[in-house]
């Protein structure tokens, strides 16, 4: 890359820039240059650039206003390929080498758009204007959108995975700081002496906040000493975590407050410090870290914004907010204009005046609405040789891609009043300062209150809902003397509730001097009718003017939020950070309201963007989620079974064999259960051992069924109900001995359910002498069924006689199976003569083997989840998640045999219910195609008539659909309303892309209803 | 319950639990921060009354320590015993003294409603040492990990990650010991591996 020799606004000397380390960038593909300690937008500028995109609606050529998080326009692309991040303000960018950043906005280029014919017809394109116009036609709507949805956003998404690393870090602290500046690094300083654990976090790359950009100096040194000082003191302490390119962007409830740490902000090409100070690593791939930390007490103070001055063309590239312009000179050694012209209400903007000067640049005059000026400051602007235009206001501007001169006019000091412009000023740059608005954001994300300040002309902190204080300048403090004594205050304060004692200190001295009072000026006047001159911007990014909010209040809007959805105020990157005050302002004065009552919008987290990949963290890939296995898994795996997601379990969905696919592995599989035995891992299933003196009585409230009826040794399908009486969850009710039971769940059911059950036992029945342990995990249970599976059993070798009338169908039985020992369930899923073995995890891949082994002769089939949902569904068995839904009874399933008439359970009493009784409920019943070949997609809708206009009644939906080998057709089964009742008569499933297909309702069952085969 | 009044076999047939996941995830292991594999121990859970004097007398006789009453404790004798709940008990064992000492409790506390079950199976352990292992564990764990809030002889059943875990601070030797449900131990052991691996690059 070539690289320029000059940066033609580069200052000779000054800033906080290492001038011995150029870092090459470019801009549009244009090849620039700036110095380690810039960002983006001061090297912009350093290069002379002051074009860096075009507005959101009107697409008006935009320039850098800010210097921070408020900045609207200078929105960027940053790095290319994967790594790329759109949305980012070029003056929250860090320089590094190689950066690679272009514009968002503009086609063909941001220099020339042909969008910008649409500020020549910026008229028509008032406050919802898309609202009004893209109503109609209706069913237009969707070509609308591609084409809104195209010219809106700052840049594009990658679309390649991110390379990036992204972590989580957890925190606790008794005083988080929120904000390096003076008045944080006071209330740290004050915190952290007093003993109390400290995390301090700041956005910028150093701490310091606006003293970076001051020339003032504190205890008779320049301020950089003291913030030198008090952050080697900070790091001193082994109990304070200095947090650098740390922005607080959260305060939620239960004070914790939510931080994002930028710890290599270059892509990772270079790699950043993680706490401020620390050695740099030569690797660091951890691109941002979010911390989370639960403060005891917080402080916030985030500085406060200046916000801009309303008048005619107000956002023209080389307008620039005072404050910028004295953080480019101070603090990036930049100088943005040749000859400035400073416009203000307020004393702080002078010194911006003294900073241009004093910098080299012509200040052809401050304008000063105030007819008094400036007390101290004004003075020394005068001693420079500035004039200062009292009582005066810019009511105009002129240039299109750079400012070029002003109106200036007498002001009278009244909005309504028409200001004819007397003089005209040269210039290439006007500083503007409307006051400060403090950034009150974290303290209302927190639940605080706000209140208007008629003296300082902004919203203040008011009362916290939360362990929090505010100090500084965003607690109304307005010079350093103040802040400094105000950061003490806050951090006393805050190391007092925590019931330290604070040590004795004071704030450093500073030279403090009297200054003026700010001045109201929401807007100026325009020469002409205000809803018809020239466009007087409030939100930059979303081109909200005066004009807008006024014609939003003429229309009915009353409500800030109303207008703020109306007029897109607030809204983009920035928030409203530079406009909303304004823009509340003057809805105020149409409404003829005072400020306070007008209010502010709500603010909400996040304070500025942040990415998807930090609150993702650690979870991505293989950590997405965890992923459980069984202790069989490593054989399911080695046998080749692609495997089910179900929740987080994995689970071998079919064993093919010799390269089948699924429907010929199962199809196999199927009849290898039917005709000889299959083999299942069913470890999944939840176990809960429940055991106690008031055991069966517990158990009746909850399940359905006769427990107490129960002998020991005996089995019983269980279903349990919610209090709605819907189908909750089922499984395998077994009583060990006398008062023990062992329960089996649903897989997915496993920890709800014991949830569940604790929940009663603890809060509603703490009576009940019961304890669960939870022996999911402990136990494997591998399902063994076919009508050769006895034999296998046999071959094994068993303590205990497995004929069918010494251990029945539905039964349970501890056991010594091949030496190892079990609990043998008589149980089928299948329909099959069946066995399920419980054995401890530690000897299940033992035992598995041994099975497999034994079962040789018999050709022993390993099965997956696939075959035994096709086996359960030939026999009608339901599946809990599958079949049901929440709003499914056990009546509507054809359960009533399951529900006892003589005893209460939970959900009973919700079965009588005029609803549950309705006899045209959905039903459960099987479906046969009529073609005998179409398996139904499940989740496919039934309808009465093939042929009915739309919208067509439904009846019913299909929710389990196979194709059966054994059967030689497919089976379904279908949830239907009135199904019962309705068997032999067709219905349509309505398919995608074909006629509806005819179907039969037939009972619910397709394999041995008697149930012979599971009994034998 | 299942085993009940059967001795689990000390069989060629049982594998370590976390045989298979030794070398599937890159250890980390320097002076900062160490994962282990530990070796399997035997579990057991006891639920009982802690109003129940004679009963808590009786399985301190039977364990040969006390059974830890103050929340978020654990008591170490020749077993670790960890407070779980108000009436729930973790025993951290030999495997070869499990099924003797799950016996010896169950006839020690007839006469009361308790409820021993063997869960040795059901868990695999984690250790994890080093100045650094405090920090690793706070990526995923939110309880105040400060020696002063949380030291040894202290111990939770938390979250670490996305895995339910139980967290043990000891000092003797010093570190962390995280027992998780087993099927977790594959999950958890990736992700204390990735944690350790970008702390030891980022610091």
């Amino acid at each position: 890359m070539t690289i320029p020799a000059v940066q033609p606004n580069r200052l000779p000397r000054g800033g906080r820039i290492d001038r011995t380390r150029r870092l090459a960038f470019t801009f549009d593909g244009k090849p620039c240059e700036g110095f380690a300690g810039d960002t983006l937008a001061s090297a912009l500028i350093a290069n002379g650039v002051s074009l860096v995109g075009r507005s959101f609606k009107l697409r008006r050529p935009r320039g850098i206003v800010g210097s921070g998080a408020e900045e609207p326009n200078a929105i960027m692309q940053i790095g290319e390929g994967a790594a790329a991040q759109p949305n980012v303000p070029a003056t929250q960018v860090e320089l590094y080498e190689g950066l690679v950043a272009r514009t968002t906005r503009g086609w063909p280029g941001v220099s020339f758009d042909v969008g910008a014919i649409n500020d020549v017809f910026g008229r028509v394109l008032g406050a919802g204007f898309y609202y009004k116009t893209f109503m109609y036609p209706r069913s237009w709507w969707r070509y609308y959108e591609h084409a809104i949805r195209r010219s809106a956003g700052f840049g594009h998404a990658p679309g390649e995975p991110d390379q990036d690393r992204y972590e989580h870090m957890n925190a606790h602290c008794d005083v988080l700081v929120a904000g390096g500046g003076p008045a944080g690094l006071m209330a740290a300083l004050t915190a952290a002496r007093s003993g109390a654990r400290v995390i301090l976090a700041d956005e910028q790359t150093e701490f310091g906040g606006s003293l970076l950009a001051s020339t003032e100096s504190i205890a008779g040194a320049p301020a950089a000493e003291w913030i030198a000082a008090v952050g080697s003191e900070l790091r001193e302490h082994p109990d304070c975590t200095l947090l650098s390119r740390s922005t607080v962007f959260g305060y939620h409830d239960h004070n914790f407050l939510t931080i994002v740490e930028r710890c290599a902000d270059d892509g990772g090409s270079s790699g950043g410090g993680t706490v401020e100070g620390s050695p740099q690593s030569a690797v660091n791939p951890v691109r941002e870290r979010l911390w989370r930390v639960r403060a005891r007490q917080v402080i916030l103070t985030q500085g406060s914004f200046e916000r801009p001055l309303v008048f005619c063309n107000n956002d023209r590239p080389g307008v620039m907010l005072a404050s910028a312009v004295s953080a480019w000179i101070n603090r990036y050694g930049v100088l943005p204009g040749r000859r400035a012209v400073v416009f203000t209400n307020n004393d702080s903007a002078y010194r911006t005046a003294i900073d241009l000067a004093d910098a080299g640049a012509e200040v052809a005059a401050i304008v000063d609405s105030r007819g008094g000026g400036a007390a101290e400051l004004g003075r020394r602007a005068r001693e420079r040789g500035i004039a200062v235009l009292e009582g005066h206001v810019v009511s105009d501007l002129t240039g299109r891609r750079r400012v070029r001169g002003v109106s200036v006019a007498k002001w009278y000091g009244e909005s309504r009043a028409t200001v004819s412009p007397a003089i005209r000023i040269d210039c290439d740059l006007v500083c503007m300062s409307g006051g400060y608005s403090p950034a009150v954001h974290l303290h209302s994300q927190a639940g605080g209150r706000l209140a208007w300040d008629d003296e300082r002309l902004c919203f203040l902190p008011a009362e916290s809902r939360q362990a929090n204080l505010s100090a500084g300048a965003g607690n109304g403090s307005q010079s350093l003397e103040e802040c400094l004594a105000d950061g003490l205050r806050a951090g006393k304060e805050a190391v007092s509730r925590l019931g330290l004692k604070a040590v004795a200190m004071s704030a450093p001295a500073t030279s403090p001097f009297a200054e003026n009072p700010i001045e109201a000026l929401w807007r100026v006047p325009a020469a002409r009718d205000p809803d018809r001159c020239a466009k007087q911007f409030i939100d930059f990014q979303n081109d909200t003017t005066v004009a807008d909010i006024r014609l939003a209040a003429r229309e009915g809007y009353r409500n800030v939020e109303h207008v703020k959805r109306y007029t897109a105020l607030g809204f983009g990157t920035d928030q409203g950070k530079l406009g909303n005050i304004n823009g509340m302002a003057v809805l105020a004065e149409t409404l003829g309201k005072a400020i306070p009552e007008v209010g502010t919008t709500t603010f909400r987290p996040a304070y500025t963007p942040v990415s998807f990949g930090v609150g993702a963290g650690e979870s991505v890939g293989e950590l997405y989620d965890p992923v459980r296995k069984t202790a069989v898994h490593e054989w399911h795996e080695a046998a080749g079974a692609p495997m089910e997601v179900v929740g987080q379990w994995r689970r071998p969905w079919y064993f093919p064999r010799n390269g089948e696919d699924l429907h010929a592995a199962v199809a196999r599989e199927c009849l290898a259960v039917r005709n000889s035995v299959g083999l299942m891992d069913a470890s999944t299933l939840g176990k809960i051992d429940a055991c106690g003196p008031d055991v069966i009585e517990f158990l009746e409230r909850i399940y359905t069924h006769d427990v107490a009826g129960m002998k020991v040794g005996r089995c019983a399908y269980g279903i349990m109900l919610g209090e709605d009486g819907m189908l909750m969850d089922d499984g395998v009710v077994a009583r060990l001995a006398e008062h023990r039971f062992y329960l089996t769940t649903t897989t997915g059911g496993a920890a709800n359910v014991l949830g569940w059950l604790e929940k009663w036992l603890q809060t509603e029945w703490p009576d009940l002498q019961v304890y669960l342990t939870s022996l999911t995990e402990q136990y494997s249970t591998l399902a063994l069924a076919g009508p050769e599976s006895r034999k296998v059993l046999d071959r094994l070798g068993c303590n205990i006689p497995l004929d069918n009338d010494s251990l029945p169908f539905m039964t349970v039985r501890q056991a010594v199976l091949a030496g190892m020992p079990v609990t043998l369930f008589r149980v089928s899923f299948s329909g099959e003569l069946a066995f399920e073995i419980n054995i401890a995890s530690d000897l299940a891949l033992a035992m598995w083997k041994t099975l497999m082994e034994a079962g040789r002769e018999f050709d022993i089939t390993p099965y997956g989840t696939e075959t035994m949902h096709v086996l359960r569904a030939e026999k009608g068995f339901v599946i809990v998640g599958q079949d049901t839904d929440g709003s499914v009874t056990p009546v509507d399933l054809g359960m009533n045999w399951l529900l006892s008439k003589n005893k209460d359970f939970l959900g009973r009493r919700s079965l009588g219910r005029p609803d549950c009784v309705r006899e045209d409920r959905k039903q459960l019943v099987g479906l046969l195609s009529s073609d005998a070949a179409t398996v139904l997609p499940e989740g496919t809708q039934l309808i009465e008539e093939p042929g009915s206009p739309p919208p067509v009644p439904m009846c019913g939906h299909v929710t389990s659909s196979y194709r059966s080998a054994h059967l030689g057709h497919p089976i379904a089964l279908a949830l239907v309303a009135g199904g019962r009742a309705r068997r032999g008569e067709t219905v349509y499933a309505a398919l995608p892309k074909r006629d509806p297909l005819p179907v039969r309702i037939v009972a619910p069952v397709f394999y041995d209803a008697g149930g012979q085969r599971q009994h034998a | 319950m299942p085993g009940d009044n059967v001795n689990m076999p000390e069989t060629s047939e049982r594998r370590p639990r976390l045989e298979t996941l030794v070398g599937t995830a890159e250890s980390v292991d320097d002076a900062r921060v160490e994962i282990q594999v530990l070796p399997d121990r035997g579990f057991l859970n006891l639920r009982l009354d802690p109003r129940h004097d004679d009963g808590i007398a009786a399985a301190a006789r039977v364990l040969g320590q006390a059974l830890p009453l103050a929340a978020n404790t654990f008591t170490t004798g020749v077993h670790r015993v960890y407070w779980c709940g108000p009436d729930e008990w973790l025993i951290d064992a030999d495997v070869e003294r499990t099924a003797s000492l799950r016996s010896e409790l169950a006839g020690a506390l007839t006469d009361c409603h308790a409820a021993i079950n063997d869960v040795s199976s059901g868990h695999a352990a984690f250790g994890i040492v080093g100045n650094d292992a405090r920090i690793v564990l706070a990526k995923g764990c939110t309880l105040d990990l400060d020696p002063r809030a949380f030291g040894a002889g202290q111990c939770a059943r938390t979250n670490l990650a996305r895995a339910t875990v139980l967290l043990a601070i000891a000092d003797d030797p010093p570190g962390c010991k995280i027992i998780v449900a087993r099927s977790f131990a594959d999950y958890l052991h990736r992700w204390l591996a990735l944690a350790a691996r970008q702390r030891d690059a980022s610091s």
